[in-house]
């Protein structure tokens, strides 16, 4: 039996706004697969950028436990999590969120300042990932100078150039138009399915959530349902 | 390598708003250079005149008053006095120039006994002994404007009612710019005596050496013990002391323009902290991305930190260069005001004037960078996300 690489026990996130304390997930239970493709649906406010963020160790749970790559993530400090998501997680942003002062070359090889690998490994690394989007004729394009489809796809570069265990993604065409967000969902299924990445996607899309293997959907911080790949669905008790 | 990349294309985003903050770092420390390198000057005076052992002797009343030149004769007899002069201050006008440099009548005779660390040729020396409306000049003066032996010099007095028709008969050398000419004390007083001036025979104040440095207090009381009772009592000091009254009459001054600097600092640190606040909260989803993707705190706080010091240190080198520049230009134009040329002020300077940037950049950077550094990246990332 494979061992899960995210791990989401009985979890619950509050918040507090003044004096008053808001849940947004309760009771969250949650377990994904090495190579397991992801998405997580649901109306706005319903919790699920929450639990993104607290499986990609942006944020500690109120209670509960959320382990990710063997790490308890809600007992590390935010110095361990820092390095701990330098080595494992791979981010995709909605706004894509590239550095506009950096070139796209320069953009994918930021992530790989914070490791001890050789000018020549950075080069190979950040080559190869520009490779794989279908950018390597745009090494040296600025975010400006490059499309919305372009721009996410540096970031996805950008996202896979630590070979990271995780790869998470908060409405990763929510910007984009119907072709680009078709081009950038292909190349993530095929980082799932040839590369074997683990992709938990947060999406609004029932198109993009169609290309995951498994779609939760989330209602008021709690699971509601769950659709399989074979289409099978699950109601959550 | 690539985070000083990173850092010097964030100084470039805003490059109207970076420029900005480099001139007004840099037009001030230019500022602060030119006052502080004429605090200096006067420091340097002071700290030169603490290792002579030379005294002077002036009125009680201090410049207000003066000291007949049977004084100088009275002085030179004292115990352990090697040598004593009169020095008058004139207060030369040379053409349209008020205050061209400092003119002093003196006694050549006895001149360079007074003052043996400067040196001029024999010939020279003789040439001015022999000529009583000879005169002698620091080289810096001669250099500057190109004067040499034989050169005439019509100088007109603000004090006095003669003016004076000089040749230059030497140049002399010393450790020190001092931005004077000497001429005889006799050619002034005749011709005083000619224009009925009613206060002749003025020695003004009397320099003397001592024999050696400890007998400068024994000196100092004999001299005013010997005109304590006479029509004019002296005070004597030593000429560290005469140096640190000049200094004391600046004193306010001083302290207000090293206080003017320091606010002038404390100022800029706020201007150079609004810039970069401004810049960091234009990047808050910037940072947060990079603590996203593993930047720790401390490598935030050193990419803003960098920043903040970079913008400095770019204002702290144009602002030393200009500053060295007017200095240069200073001590050309008034020397009397900045003696110090700019090879004898610039590694001292240039290093306080750098050493201010760097403070600067960190004091202004220090707040943004914690700001930066402290950042929630959920937070960050949910300004636009």
């Amino acid at each position: 039996m494979t061992e899960s690489i995210v791990q989401v026990i009985n979890v619950s996130r509050e918040f507090r706004r003044d004096q008053i304390t808001i849940p947004v997930l309760a009771g969250m239970n949650l377990s994904v697969d090495p190579g397991g493709y992801l998405a997580l649906m649901g109306p706005s406010g319903s919790g699920k950028t929450t639990l993104l963020n607290l499986i990609a160790g942006l944020d500690r749970p109120t209670s509960g436990s959320v382990i990710v790559c063997g790490q308890d993530l809600g007992r590390s400090s935010e110095t361990e999590l820092a390095k701990w998501r330098s080595r494992h997680v791979g981010f995709i942003f909605q706004m894509y969120n590239l550095i506009p002062v950096l070139t796209a070359w320069e953009n994918v090889e930021l992530p790989l300042t914070l490791t001890s690998l050789s000018r020549r490994e950075r080069d190979e690394h950040v080559r190869t990932a520009l490779q794989v989007v279908g950018l390597g004729d745009r090494m040296d394009h600025y975010p400006r100078q490059l499309s919305g489809g372009q721009e996410q796809r540096v970031a996805i570069a950008r996202a896979i150039v630590t070979d990271p265990d995780l790869i998470v993604a908060d409405e990763p065409t929510g910007d984009l138009d119907a072709k680009s967000a078709s081009e950038i969902l292909d190349l993530m299924q095929r980082l799932n399915q040839e590369f074997q990445k683990t992709i938990i996607m947060v999406t609004h899309d029932p198109h993009a959530a169609a290309r995951a293997s498994r779609t939760l959907h989330l209602e008021k911080g709690v699971l509601v349902s769950e659709v399989s790949s074979d289409r099978t669905q699950k109601v959550a008790p | 390598m690539y985070t000083l990349k990173y850092v010097w294309r964030n100084v470039r985003r805003n490059s109207v708003r970076s420029l900005l903050t480099v001139l007004s770092v840099g037009f001030s420390l230019a500022l602060m250079t030119v006052l502080y390198g004429f605090l200096a000057s006067t420091d340097t005076y002071r700290q030169e005149a603490s290792l002579s052992n030379r005294i002077v002797v002036m009125n009680i009343q201090g410049f207000a008053g003066s000291l007949p030149i049977s004084a100088v004769d009275d002085v030179r007899r004292t115990k352990s006095v090697a040598a004593a002069v009169p020095l008058a201050w004139y207060g030369g006008a040379y053409q349209d120039e008020r205050m061209p440099f400092a003119t002093f009548a003196t006694d050549p005779a006895a001149f360079f006994d007074v003052w043996p660390d400067y040196t001029i040729p024999q010939e020279q020396l003789k040439a001015w002994q022999n000529n009583r409306q000879g005169c002698i000049i620091d080289r810096r003066i001669a250099e500057r404007r190109g004067w040499s032996i034989g050169t005439r010099i019509p100088l007109k007095s603000s004090i006095y009612p003669f003016p004076l028709d000089l040749e230059i008969s030497g140049i002399f050398d010393s450790p020190k710019n001092t931005d004077s000419l000497y001429f005889h004390w006799d050619y002034l007083n005749e011709g005083l005596r000619q224009v009925s001036f009613p206060e002749l025979d003025n020695a003004g104040t009397v320099f003397a050496r001592v024999e050696s440095k400890d007998d400068m207090t024994g000196v100092i009381k004999a001299v005013d013990d010997r005109f304590g009772s006479s029509d004019t009592p002296t005070r004597s000091q030593t000429e560290a002391a005469f140096a640190k009254m000049f200094a004391d009459m600046l004193g306010n001054v001083q302290v207000l323009i090293r206080n003017i600097g320091l606010a002038v600092v404390f100022s800029l640190s706020l201007v150079t902290a609004n810039a970069m606040a401004m810049a960091m909260r234009e990047r808050v989803t910037e940072i947060a991305v990079l603590k996203a993707i593993g930047f720790s705190r401390g490598r935030v706080l050193l990419l803003v930190l960098g920043e903040a010091f970079l913008i400095s240190m770019l204002g702290g080198v144009v602002g030393v260069a200009v500053g060295c520049v007017f200095l240069q230009a200073m001590n050309q134009a008034i020397p009397q005001f900045f003696p110090l040329a700019l090879n004898e002020l610039a590694g001292l300077w240039m290093t306080y004037g750098l050493i201010a940037a760097a403070f600067l950049g960190i004091v202004s950077g220090i707040v943004p960078a914690l700001q930066a550094a402290r950042l929630s990246v959920i937070n960050g990332l949910r300004r636009i996300a």
